[in-house]
């Protein structure tokens, strides 16, 4: 336990005093609003506005694998990397830090970036705040596990910033399906349904199982 | 210097025998199968598709298999299976995600659509793309084999949650249920069934060749490891 507060204390700091994950996740999430409000077509803004949470989530994720990529590069320089592995603790709990860091970074742009969402398509998502941030951090876990997993993978490949895309990207359907049907009715009706909810708790579930019992053999130097 | 033959090899020629009779037999049946009367000639790809299938479902299940097999045991053998297996599987899934658009457009009218049986079977296919992507770029054979079951394990790990979570998204599917016991039309039985030993013939026959392949590959490398440490000393 002391190790996950230490490992999610090391990353929340390092990217206190950088904030240049935060900033380039942010701003790409942005730009994937603006490049998508282009290309909706002319003069449907309803036919846009019924899309939104797809395309929210569309930017989620890209933003997310775009962070994850810079999450183990850190601990490339100076073998920190080797450091970490020797840690006198199970790696399950190395991981659990890590990817509580990336949660944490992740829920950050999903707050800021659905607030540019909201105004750029005219939703008014005050009314579903709660809900909305509550589905926000269940896809951020689902896509936080698996996606810190095939990072520390991805890192020691020779083709790195191609690789952990066509990791995650396959084995995200079960989180984006389950939290884009969620956001969607959340949306149009105000009530959370059950189906898509339970989807995404138990991809959460099985996702942080691997993750946490995979870690162990990916550090294992 | 000649190597040792690999431990496979006897498998070699009775899987090749079996491939050889059976893929004759199942020439002569499709050939002599009667035409659907509603789909015509389009329709005899029935013995082609179902059983390109099998051979790429049975080689995800073995990589996932395999992988785990290969954490829990630390023996090499099972990461040659679990390679051997995604490849495979990806050459029978290639047919199969060949053969089915094909009948459906002749049978449909239209190549693909976004249903639950086809976008699974999409989604396995770049999961296990993206697995043997990740075994040709990643360096040194334990951390290879490491991350790939890893990744193997995963894969198979999401093929439920992905059935339930298209199951929920698509709706109503289109592509034909399951074949029960009348399903077929008469005299197409035999070949179907006969598509199915082949097909598992063929997997076999591949599947003991790429592992055989596997196991020379990292007996040259360790060969030449040790021959590097003689020729250093």
């Amino acid at each position: 336990m002391n190790v996950l507060l230490a490992v999610l204390r090391k990353d929340l700091l390092i990217e206190w005093r950088s904030r240049d994950r935060l900033v380039a996740m942010l701003v790409f999430a942005v730009l994937v609003v603006v490049v998508l409000y282009f290309a909706a077509p002319p003069g449907q803004e309803e036919t846009a506005r019924a899309h939104v949470p797809g395309l929210l989530w569309v930017a989620w994720v890209f933003a997310t694998v775009l962070g994850l990529g810079r999450s183990f590069a850190l601990e490339l320089e100076n073998d920190a990397l080797s450091a970490l592995a020797l840690a006198p603790a199970d790696r399950g709990w190395i991981f659990l830090g890590k990817a509580l860091a990336n949660v944490i970074l992740v829920t950050t742009v999903q707050a800021l970036s659905a607030v540019a969402f909201a105004l750029a398509f005219g939703l008014d998502l005050w009314p579903v705040a709660g809900r909305l941030a509550c589905l926000a951090v269940l896809g951020a876990i689902g896509l936080c596990s698996l996606g810190t997993l095939f990072s520390a993978m991805a890192i020691r490949t020779s083709n790195r910033e191609v690789m952990l895309p066509l990791l995650m990207l396959p084995l995200m359907v079960p989180v984006l399906l389950g939290a884009v049907r969620c956001t969607q009715q959340l949306v149009a009706t105000g009530e959370l349904p059950w189906s898509p909810l339970q989807l995404l708790l138990v991809t959460d579930g099985v996702f942080l199982i691997i993750s946490f019992l995979g870690f162990e053999y990916v550090l294992d130097e | 210097m000649s190597m040792a033959p690999p431990p496979q090899s006897r498998w070699h020629t009775a899987t090749a025998v079996v491939l050889a009779v059976s893929a004759v037999a199942w020439i002569w049946l499709v050939w002599n199968a009667p035409v659907d009367s509603r789909q015509g000639e389009i329709g005899k790809i029935l013995f082609v598709h179902p059983p390109a299938a099998l051979g790429a479902y049975l080689g995800f299940i073995l990589t996932g298999v395999g992988g785990a097999l290969y954490l829990w045991r630390d023996d090499e053998r099972f990461d040659h299976l679990a390679a051997a297996a995604a490849e495979v599987g990806v050459l029978f899934a290639v047919v199969m995600l060949l053969s089915g658009p094909i009948w459906a457009k002749g049978t449909w009218g239209k190549w693909w659509s976004w249903d639950l049986r086809l976008t699974l079977t999409l989604l396995l296919f770049f999961v296990y793309v993206a697995y043997l992507l990740l075994r040709s770029f990643t360096e040194g054979s334990d951390r290879v084999a490491r991350f790939a079951a890893i990744y193997g394990i995963a894969g198979v790990a999401v093929i439920p949650l992905n059935y339930f979570a298209i199951d929920l998204a698509a709706g109503r599917s289109i592509h034909p249920e399951n074949l029960g016991g009348d399903s077929l039309g008469a005299g197409m039985g035999w070949p179907f069934a006969m598509g199915l030993v082949t097909a598992t013939a063929a997997f076999a026959f591949l599947l003991v060749r790429r592992i055989e392949l596997g196991w020379l590959r990292s007996e040259r490398a360790r060969r030449e490891a040790l021959a590097g440490a003689r020729g250093a000393s």
